[in-house]
């Protein structure tokens, strides 16, 4: 059932239409990947979803995406420096993989393309829901992105870095890594790009038994471009996730997180600084099934709001009947800087289980005066009071990564955006 | 078989004996026939004796009505309501009930029991009979046809001397209370000003519904500067009261007037109505204050989850004047299905609002219930206090919604949102909406999920309390927030019925 | 009054085993110190027998005045006069604590058939062993527990002693976080409830305590078992010496 059937399309329901018309028959997969896309089809032919569907009550995507600017093939996109020196990079550039790349010892790496066309990825196109529309819109176009399998037992010392960049039109990229048994990595995903464009992005993660990866989303759109991502992740027994998101642009960002720890003794954390200025609409999305026992998860999201910016943040922690001894705490914390900018959160808890401790906490303040007036007591000037305050309240977060090399490169971006954004 | 029906079967089955049917034509009859049309809704007003005014303010919202969708957000589910298949009137004396205590469901009356309400008054909340008719229980009714109905309300409630005493002081204050239907007669000027200001006509599925065809509620307007001398019951108005399918409320206190207002029975009362849809509106102008306070303990349902009350109530009050405040204290024990958000729409600059919530769910009972804080003025205040015990097979959501507009410069509020869960087959869940338009805004939520621990209980039993009685005992402190927000009389009652509520929860 | 035969207890959750093959005999008016080192066991067995859930008695009985009591549950148990004195008094938001000593005291008192305490009744004898026990009524008014200093949560764990009127005292290291001048209070709210039909089990790691309560008889508990008795004398000797010449002898 879909509440939202439309019977005229907006401009952008019908662009999308069209260019699956135009793109199908280049796009690459096997026959069983074809009957996806056109699965995925049908559920955007059903219309976007509006404000009226619970999972999209802050980002009414029919309204916001407003345009889906055409494929420019023509350009050409440049990979851009690491975030961390040392990482090995895995560039997209306008939805193309790297074919000449160099080997990862204890990772196999693969092109999504061949997967797809080899068939043994087709699996992993499927839809949530009728309104899991990024995951859709991802399965219909994606062109290509990496697949990566790290062996059992395999520390990986140099992070490993995607980087989806774009130079406009449309870019629909994938990325998929297996963590096996008891390995240990840290991965970037990098979004980026240059003049407009829409841009869809999907990551799937499997930490195996005894696994810790740190997986680290750094998204910095022009704010002509709309972003639709999506990080799904399942950790098995005793895997150990931290997920840290930085949106730092973009016009219209939809960031979907769905992790499910069906794992015993599995733990998840969420961190996530959001910088939000000029007229972008940000809206992280988290959904998180505590399916096993003594599973564990917290998750920290820092906003900043300026300009005319919009954010979302909700967040959904579910834990089932028998994910008894859950240990859940989830905080979203705002300033909101302009009296033109808005937040909204929605910090779901949905609890089956009875022998669990779950909390959310969520504030939406000005800088405290008190401390204000303790830095200018000291004599420094309110906007540079203001800033340091603003900038710790962020860095708290970051700070919360024990890589001194990744804390490094993250405050690096944050003290470039404040430049920028002053 | 339409679900109304079938349920209202099942209430009956404990009740035994029922409606009689047959009435043939709409004038002569108190019970009108199945089924909403404008002809029913004539009927109503015109039973009512209402202007026509009113009449086609009724006309309109079930015109408004008929084009709208009952609502499916909130996390309750039930079988379909078929709406053409239930009475929109009923007067008072063509229900039957039980004839005799011997015939209710003694599970009810060992709750009375426990409540401590003499048998003459659970014969008066079980239907046996009404106000003012004989009692079964004495030996010869015929000799004392009156005497005895009042006999036992006046030991509870010393009603009928009590009532005109408090009515001659009322006036003497200049505050008006008496039912909507009176008030639409008398105060037309009132009503046509205010009702429908807060809840509009359109504003949602029930809403509307209930515009359409509400029968019976209570009027307050308390005048300019007026403290009210007392807190007004609904109790006080047992006489005249039959607690209503449809409610409709208003409730009005001008510049500097206090108003304190109780509704509700400890009692789960007997009610063949499976539907209830009521609209509450409060109005505070100016330095206005009106406290509203719930206790809300219709008939849940059966152990296997069968019968029981639907209340889908929209309650909602409006700080229009500067400085005012409006304050409700909720606690929710009964009734199969709760629908209810009772809410403040901080309009005047200063203004304040209040949200006090207890929501006991067991057996298998679903409540969808919190508040919405809308933040229109300058300076606005509001805070939230939600306590959710969910036991049994039961699932207990608290929805809340905050927000703060474009020019509500300095909003400010506080939630703290707390669910507790007893025993492993039922949900607790929070789903706050808190949204901030205005940099000054400062908005907290905290929300926690937890259980009664096994060394708290432990402990208590130590100490020589059983089980069951521990287990109220903490869920009682669990609660204490709220409690304390109750007037007295209701705060001791509401505790007991907590413990009642939560009775065979522990397996 | 209290009689352990051969007692065998595990942790309900792991199957551990803390107690294992247990004897021990209280008599009406003795008061007996249950001595050991941190982790013999002493803590587990009070909370065995109070009756909590967490451990299973696998083998063995507990008698009390002759009767077993290992099907009762905590509240039943309370009701035939065992009280326990928690080494970790615990928290109860919002439950004041006036309003728990009546909830508690009428239990027991319906529990037995006895009439309930009226309110001024209640009331004076909650002054009078609060002014004993040199505690402010004012406290009475605030959550049990809630925001009480260590001292304080003793002193209220005595409190409830005096007026619940136990057969069998135990106190659980009742001594562990109180300054000199607590403990004298304690000690003579205790020996206060001496008398001929009570008896009273003190758990305690040190000498110091029974000092002040002193002791018809000193059990030493190691690993499970009662691995010697004797009299106050032992307390002393065990102070003196350590545990370690004890737990020698024994192995």
């Amino acid at each position: 059932m879909n509440l939202h059937a439309q019977t005229t399309r907006t401009a952008a329901e019908a662009a999308l239409i069209d260019s699956f018309a135009a793109r199908i028959s280049d796009l690459p997969g096997d026959a069983e990947t074809t009957v996806h896309r056109d699965d995925a089809l049908e559920l955007l032919k059903a219309g976007l979803p509006t404000r009226r569907v619970e999972a999209w009550h802050y980002t009414d995507l029919r309204r916001l995406l407003s345009t889906v600017p055409a494929y420019r093939f023509e350009s050409s996109a440049a990979q851009v420096a690491p975030l961390i020196d040392r990482a090995e990079l895995l560039p997209v550039l306008n939805g193309a993989a790297n074919t000449q790349r160099g080997g990862i010892s204890g990772v196999a790496v693969s092109r999504l393309a061949d997967r797809l066309i080899e068939g043994d990825l087709t699996s992993k196109l499927g839809v949530a829901d009728p309104y899991d529309t990024v995951a859709a819109i991802n399965a219909a176009f994606v062109s290509d992105g990496y697949c990566l399998e790290i062996e059992d037992g395999a520390q990986i010392d140099r992070p490993v870095e995607f980087q989806n960049v774009h130079a406009g039109g449309q870019v629909h990229s994938r990325f998929a890594v297996k963590a096996g048994a008891g390995s240990k990595a840290t991965i970037v995903e990098r979004q980026t790009g240059s003049e407009e464009a829409l841009v869809s992005s999907v990551s799937h993660l499997d930490v195996a038994e005894g696994a810790e990866v740190l997986w680290i989303v750094l998204q910095e759109q022009p704010d002509t471009v709309s972003h639709l991502a999506q990080f799904t992740a399942t950790l098995g027994k005793d895997a150990k996730l931290t997920l840290f998101i930085m949106n730092a642009g973009g016009k219209l960002v939809r960031q979907e997180v769905r992790v499910t720890a069906d794992g015993e003794g599995s733990s998840f954390r969420l961190r996530g600084v959001n910088l939000l200025a000029g007229e972008t609409h940000c809206d992280v999305t988290m959904v998180l099934d505590h399916l096993a026992p003594d599973t564990f998860s917290t998750e920290t999201i820092r906003n900043i709001v300026t300009g005319k910016a919009e954010g979302v943040f909700q967040g959904q922690i579910r834990v089932a009947r028998d994910a008894q001894k859950t240990d859940a705490k989830m905080a979203c914390n705002t300033l909101l800087l302009s009296d033109e900018g808005s937040f909204s959160a929605k910090p779901e808890l949905e609890i089956f289980a009875d022998d669990v401790a779950c909390g959310h906490g969520a504030t939406v303040t000005e800088i405290e005066a008190d401390h204000l007036f303790y830095l200018m007591a000291r004599g420094i000037d309110e906007k540079t009071a203001r800033g340091l305050l603003v900038k710790a309240f962020l860095a708290e977060v970051i700070e919360e990564l024990e890589d001194e090399a990744v804390i490094e490169a993250l405050e690096k971006k944050l003290d470039a955006w404040f430049v920028e954004h002053g | 078989m339409p679900a109304v029906q079938e349920t209202i079967d099942q209430v009956r089955s404990i009740d035994v004996d029922q409606y009689k049917y047959g009435f043939e034509t709409l004038i002569e009859s108190d019970l009108a026939p199945k089924g909403l049309n404008e002809d029913i809704i004539r009927f109503i007003s015109a039973k009512k004796e209402e202007p026509e005014w009113m009449t086609q303010w009724r006309l309109k919202a079930f015109e408004r009505w008929k084009s709208m969708e009952e609502p499916t957000w909130a996390r309750v589910n039930y079988p379909k309501i078929d709406f053409q298949d239930l009475h929109y009137y009923a007067a008072p004396k063509n229900q039957t009930g039980p004839k005799s205590l011997d015939e209710v469901d003694p599970e009810l009356l060992r709750t009375y029991e426990k409540l401590g309400i003499p048998l003459r008054e659970q014969e008066i909340l079980a239907g046996v009979r009404k106000q003012g008719e004989p009692s079964t229980l004495d030996e010869n009714p015929s000799d004392n046809v009156y005497s005895s109905g009042r006999v036992a309300v006046d030991a509870v409630f010393d009603s009928v001397s009590v009532v005109t005493t408090f009515k001659k002081e009322l006036a003497k204050a200049g505050v008006i209370f008496c039912s909507i239907s009176e008030a639409i007669r008398e105060h037309p000027e009132l009503v046509q000003k205010y009702l429908g200001s807060v809840v509009p006509v359109s504003d949602n599925f029930y809403a509307t519904l209930n515009s359409a065809v509400f029968t019976d509620g209570s009027f307050v307007y308390v005048p300019k500067g007026v403290r009210c001398p007392m807190e007004l019951s609904t109790y006080f108005r047992i006489n005249e009261k039959n607690t209503g399918q449809f409610e409709r409320t208003l409730i009005i206190a001008d510049e500097g007037a206090y108003v304190s207002y109780l509704e509700g029975c400890t009692a789960p009362q007997r009610d063949e109505n499976q539907l209830h849809a009521a609209v509450v509106e409060l109005i505070a102008l100016d330095d206005a204050e009106i406290k509203y306070s719930t206790v809300q303990n219709w008939y849940p349902g059966d152990s296997q989850g069968k019968g029981g009350i639907y209340n889908f109530v929209t309650k909602r009050g409006d700080c229009r004047g500067r400085n005012s405040k409006i304050s409700w204290t909720q606690v929710e024990t009964g009734s199969a299905i709760t629908w209810k958000y009772p809410s403040c729409i901080l309009r005047g600059d200063n203004s304040r609002g209040e949200f006090y919530s207890i929501a006991v769910s067991n057996g298998h009972q679903q409540i969808d219930s919190g508040t919405k804080m809308l933040h229109l003025g300058k300076n606005t205040s509001s805070r939230i206090i939600s306590k959710g015990i969910s036991a049994g097979n039961s699932q207990n959501t608290y929805r809340g919604q905050v927000s703060a507009h474009r020019k509500a410069a300095n909003a400010r509020n506080f939630t703290q949102c707390d669910s507790l869960l007893i025993g492993n087959d039922c949900g607790a869940h929070t789903v706050p909406y808190i949204e901030a338009k205005n940099a000054t805004a400062q908005f907290e939520h905290e929300a926690t999920t937890s259980k009664i621990s096994e060394d708290q209980l432990f402990y208590v039993m130590q100490r020589g309390i059983p089980e069951e009685e521990a287990i109220a005992l903490i869920v009682n402190g669990f609660v204490k927030d709220v409690i304390q927000e109750l007037p007295m009389e209701f705060a001791v009652e509401a505790q007991k019925l907590i413990g009642i509520s939560l009775e065979g929860s522990v397996g | 009054m209290l009689e352990i035969k051969n007692l065998h207890a595990r942790i309900a959750e792991d199957g551990t085993e803390i107690i294992r093959g247990l004897n021990l005999s209280v008599k009406a008016g003795e008061v007996a110190a249950i001595m050991g080192p941190n982790g013999s066991g002493k803590s587990t067995l009070s909370y065995i027998l109070a009756g909590r859930e967490d451990y299973e008695v696998t083998e063995g009985d507990i008698l009390f005045n002759g009767q077993s009591i290992l099907e009762m549950d905590p509240a039943e148990r309370a009701a035939t006069g065992i009280f326990l004195a928690f080494q970790y008094p615990m928290e109860i938001p919002g439950v004041a604590t006036m309003e728990f000593l009546k909830t508690a005291i009428n239990a027991q008192r319906k529990a037995r058939g006895e009439e309930e305490l009226k309110i001024p009744d209640l009331l004076k004898r909650v002054r009078s062993a609060a002014d004993e026990l040199e505690m402010d009524m004012n406290m009475l008014k605030r959550p049990l527990n809630v925001g009480f200093s260590g001292g304080e949560k003793k002193r209220a764990e005595i409190l409830q002693m005096k007026l619940l009127e136990p057969k069998l005292c135990m106190l659980d290291e009742t001594d562990s976080g109180l300054d000199i001048d607590a403990l004298k209070i304690v000690a003579d709210g205790v020996n206060a409830l001496r008398s001929p039909d009570r008896a009273v089990v003190v758990i305690t790691h040190y000498q110091r305590l029974l000092d002040y309560i002193v002791p018809d008889t000193v059990h030493v508990l190691y690993r499970g078992q009662i691995i010697k008795s004797g009299s106050k004398d032992l307390a002393l000797d065990l102070e003196k010496n350590g545990y370690a010449g004890v737990i020698g002898e024994a192995a």
